[in-house]
């Protein structure tokens, strides 16, 4: 049938032809899906927002759909990665990751560079030069760019201006002065607490610890992915600075505190005078608090100092994307991150604009102008050092935990469980130095 | 526990008290048993209606000013639920209905024939039911991104098809069977699926009803193999999905919503558990197992 | 009468079930054995690959203090809340058998069917510090001891045990109530006429009647408290300070988060033997009880 023959052989030409066409296009105009994996961790309408992000960008660019993916806490997604990539699965090609896993996933091989994307473009020095310079302590490793700051915060200190003042207190600026405003403040009606001078919880125990240890003159953490300071006598100082507060001010609730969650809720109805707490929880506390509040960086131990540490999530790429894809999400990674759109993120969520010309847009000069708290977040950071940060961050982690709170339950002294936690530490780290 | 402690004495009461007396106390007691039992239930349900607006707090920990579905407006549309729902209800009968296959033949053989190894082989098969597969979950994750399973919902089911304890319980209630019955239908030249279908089936509904409820339960609760073996809202069940709502509770407190979320999970079965309590405690406590 | 059939045919029927636990439970756990026996960390790049180790994964997991402690925490646990929970259910299940407290039944026995995840977090607030309903209602009894349960160290685990006891409770009650009704009628009337006081009867004829039933109990129990961790996971992730860490919690933290795949291996076989020397034990135990009546 030489019919068929040459109709089947009209086909492979045109196959042929077109396939070569499309490849010699420098961008495929096929239709591309990518998601985007992210979690919520403070109260603000994170999924509204990025659905958001993602009809605009969409709009913009025919043919691309993005999918944006609530995925639980910041554990659930690295997890979910990790096992969808072990697993032989299909992972989102976006994730907002927290910026300190980035060793982890760079040597497990779960996320790509982005340095090249950066390179490529128009004026990405400019661009990487405009995030506030300790949103990148965390996401440089063997000489390249792993992740874009997106919702960061800040460990700060949240207080009730008004009762402050009411009392006669003024603003705590050292260890001395907020114990003793602490202690001031605490309400006792017989044995049962009305109210507490201070709340300090113990969800996530090194980060809110972080600003103690490095106000009292050593962070926990050194300039290198190996190096950690546990046993050291500022970081024990701080330690048994934390535990005074409880055991002689009686200003705070004792030992570890799982209350995350409700310190909020009891600083904003007035249980609590102060507390420590994320700057992502700004919002909800302004919005909540029928009270002026103040916000502080965490004050240090010399009178006149205030001391903090970076937190939060970065966008990362995972690996295994076709080229496509990868181009997509990196161009939406920019688009997230667009100073007009982090100084808009930055006002509905209590985030910190992780740019520097997100403060000169108009939207948030007017509401820093409203609510100068704003601006304090962003401040906290001027004395902010690194987060906790390492290779084999979660091992290192949990030990630093497992002895920390063994340190605040009292069950061993500040000095022995210090110095058990470097001890196990450094056996933890011996295999990457 | 207090509680119990309590009971076990009013109970054991020397019947020097008078029976009234006693059967007074018992009621009261159990009352109040009842009560503390049914607490979790009742203030998530009475949680979940307050307003998200009012934050709990010291003694603000019960009715807010009004009732409320905000919560459950909110949890809808963090999570599709409907999805999840779909995604647990295939998983519960994919696993239960292999589950009964498998289990009822490979009960049907121990039970009815004789055979060589057949002790080894038992044995073998019950190991399973002391090495729960949840345990084995690194292993098996491997295996089922071998067999390219990952991320759907027969990756969650298939490690469960094969079920020592459908095997001991069907078998236990299948020796219990009369010999007789079986003898007879073979001599009557019937084969052997229709003595299992027509006689020993039907003969071991309760320990078939006993299973399937296990089974169902089981997998309906399960919470650590779906959220390693699962990732997107695809194939994710229930439990997973509500597992991401603690992950809200860092946040703020938001127990109205939890609540909200918890029942909605769990709301379908209690339901359906009281409608049908009354079949469901029978089924249980007839099902041959002495 | 000897049952005639092709030979073949019951090695058919038992070789679906056969195949699915030859692959989901015989050979993981071979292959669990020898995993362990190499370094294989995805978070190391020399590790990537696995590289023979001996026996040093277990001689790591046994010289870690950590490890210890989650080791004593899951014997605590188990010890603790399987007799805890077989005694309940017995003593309920001998109260309740009357018709008349079928209501009562449904309510010991409803946290049975509510997801452990959803039973966990109801329970995180009842465990809240300060205005959490367990401190609120402890205080009526005049209490003012640690209050932050899940927060202190030596409540954290009693805090898991309390949640896992309220849900399964009623569970095992039932098949107790399914070993009570089977009991024989007339040797309670005869005990009855000759007037022997409820402890006797019980030690002497009910316990040892149901014997079969609480080994049945026990042995799903002793499995059940290994296998669910998901109140762990919810509520204190194993903390404070590891305190309420259980050994299939620990697995999947060092698999998944540590992304330690040989020393998961190692504590995959380490939890198989445990299990079987729980069952085993239980096996025995009930055996010599039985011989002694």
């Amino acid at each position: 049938m030489p019919k068929k023959v040459l109709l089947l052989s009209l086909i492979a030409v045109l196959v042929t032809v077109n396939g070569f066409a499309g490849g010699q296009k420098e961008t495929s105009q096929g239709p591309v899906t990518i998601q985007i994996a992210y979690p919520v961790a403070v109260d603000a309408p994170v999924t509204e927002i990025l659905d958001g992000y993602a009809r605009d960008f969409m709009a913009s660019h025919p043919g691309v759909t993005i999918e944006p993916v609530y995925a639980g806490g910041y554990t659930d997604i690295k997890t979910s990665i990790q096992t969808a990539i072990d697993g032989g699965g299909q992972a989102p090609a976006l994730a907002v990751m927290l910026a300190t896993d980035l060793f982890d996933l760079v040597n497990a091989r779960y996320v790509e560079p982005l340095s090249d994307y950066v390179d490529e473009m128009k004026d990405g020095k400019a661009y990487l030069n405009d995030f506030l310079p300790v949103f990148l302590d965390n996401s440089y490793y063997q000489g390249k760019l792993w992740s874009l700051p997106f919702q960061r915060s800040a460990v700060v200190m949240y207080y009730n201006a008004d009762l402050l003042e009411k009392e006669g207190i003024a603003p705590p600026d050292s260890w001395d002065t907020l114990a003793s405003a602490a202690e001031a403040l605490t309400l006792k009606d017989g044995d049962a607490v009305k109210r507490w001078g201070i709340e300090w919880p113990s969800g996530w125990p090194y980060w809110v610890f972080q600003p103690l240890a490095i106000g009292a003159g050593q962070n926990i953490v050194g300039e290198s992915d190996t190096e950690v300071y546990f046993d050291n006598p500022s970081v024990i100082d701080a330690v048994k600075y934390y535990n005074s507060l409880s055991a002689t001010y009686h200003a705070m609730p004792a030992g570890v505190q799982s209350s995350w969650g409700n310190v909020v809720p009891n600083f904003v109805s007035g249980n609590t005078a102060m507390i420590v707490h994320s700057s992502g929880s700004l919002s909800k506390i302004l919005s909540q608090a029928d009270f002026t509040v103040g916000v502080c960086g965490v004050p240090g131990k010399e009178k006149g100092t205030f001391a903090s540490v970076p937190g939060g999530g970065n966008i990362y790429m995972v690996s295994g994307l076709s080229d496509a894809q990868k181009k997509v999400a990196f161009e939406f990674a920019v688009f997230m991150t667009d100073p007009a759109r982090a100084a808009q993120f930055s006002i509905q969520t209590g985030y910190i604009a992780t740019r520097k010309s997100a403060y000169d847009q108009d939207v948030m000069k007017e509401y820093i102008k409203e609510h100068p708290q704003a601006l304090e977040t962003r401040k906290a950071l001027d004395n902010a050092g690194k987060e906790l940060s390492l290779q084999n961050l979660n091992q290192v982690r949990t030990i630093f935990h497992t002895y920390i709170q063994a340190a605040f339950n009292g069950d061993m002294t500040a000095e022995a469980a210090m110095a058990q936690a470097q001890k196990e530490a450094d056996e933890a780290l011996k295999d990457f130095r | 526990m207090s509680d119990i402690h309590a009971v076990s004495s009013g109970s054991k009461k020397q019947p020097r008290v008078s029976a009234r007396v006693l059967r007074w106390i018992a009621a009261a007691l159990g009352l109040c048993l009842a009560l503390l039992w049914s607490m979790p239930l009742i203030w998530s349900l009475i949680a979940s209606l307050r307003p998200a607006s009012e934050p709990f707090a010291r003694g603000q920990i019960w009715f807010g000013s009004a009732l409320s579905l905000g919560n459950y407006l909110r949890a809808f549309s963090l999570a599709p639920f409907a999805l999840y729902f779909r995604n647990t209800l295939i998983l519960v009968v994919m696993v239960l209905a292999v589950q009964l296959v498998t289990s009822s033949l490979a009960a049907f053989a121990f039970s009815f024939y004789r055979f060589r190894g057949e002790r080894i082989l038992f044995t073998l098969i019950l190991t399973q039911m002391m090495i729960p597969t949840v345990a084995l979950l690194v292993p098996n994750f491997q295996t089922i991104r071998v067999l390219g399973l990952y991320d759907h919902i027969a990756a969650m089911a298939v490690p469960f098809w094969g079920s020592a304890f459908g095997v001991f319980l069907l078998r236990q209630s299948f020796l219990g069977i009369p010999r007789d019955y079986g003898d007879a239908a073979l001599v009557d030249g019937c084969s052997w699926y229709r003595i299992l279908w027509h006689i020993y089936l039907p003969m071991a509904t309760p320990a078939v009803i006993a299973f399937s409820i296990s089974s169902i339960n089981w997998h309906w609760n399960s919470l650590l193999w779906p959220l390693i073996i699962t990732r997107s809202d695809a194939s994710r069940p229930l439990t997973v999905g509500l597992a991401r709502f603690t992950q809200l509770g860092e946040i703020g407190a938001q127990w109205g919503l939890m609540s909200a979320a918890t029942l909605i999970v769990a709301l379908p079965l209690v339901v359906l558990f009281l409608i049908f309590q009354k079949r469901f405690m029978e089924g249980y406590m007839s099902s041959g197992l002495k | 009468m000897i049952r005639k059939s092709h030979p073949l045919l019951p090695y058919l029927l038992i070789l679906p079930t056969l195949v699915f636990v030859l692959i989901f439970t015989v050979y993981p756990s071979i292959s669990s054995i020898v995993g362990s026996l190499y370094q294989h960390r995805l978070n190391i790049p020399k590790y990537r690959d696995p590289q023979f180790f001996g026996l040093g994964n277990y001689r790591d997991l046994f010289e870690s203090q950590q490890f210890r402690l989650i080791m004593s925490n899951t014997v605590r646990y188990v010890v603790v809340l399987v007799p805890a929970m077989v005694v309940a259910s017995l003593f309920l299940a001998l109260w309740l058998r009357k018709k008349r407290f079928a209501r009562l039944r449904v309510a010991i026995f409803h946290p049975t069917i509510l997801p452990m995840v959803s039973a966990a977090t109801i329970w995180l607030f009842f465990f809240t510090p300060d205005y959490g309903l367990f401190n609120s209602f402890l205080r009526l009894f005049g209490y003012s001891g640690p209050e932050n349960w899940i927060g202190n160290p030596d409540m954290a685990l009693w805090a898991m045990v309390i949640v896992a006891f309220w849900k399964d409770t009623g569970f095992y009650m039932i098949f107790y109530l399914a070993g009570v009704q089977n009991l024989p009628k007339d040797v309670y009337e005869a005990l009855e006429i000759e007037g022997a006081g409820p402890v006797i009867t019980f030690f002497r004829f009910t316990l040892p009647l149901l014997r079969r039933t609480t080994l049945f109990v026990t042995t799903v129990a002793v499995i059940g408290a290994f296998r669910t961790v998901d109140h762990v996971f919810v509520m204190t992730q194993g903390g404070p300070s590891e305190r309420s860490s259980l050994l299939l919690y620990h697995l999947w933290q060092v698999r998944f988060e540590s992304l330690n795949v040989g020393q998961a291996s190692a504590i995959t076989v380490i939890l198989i033997l445990v299990l079987l020397m729980f069952t085993i034990a239980n096996f025995i135990f009930s055996e010599g009880r039985s011989k002694d009546v």
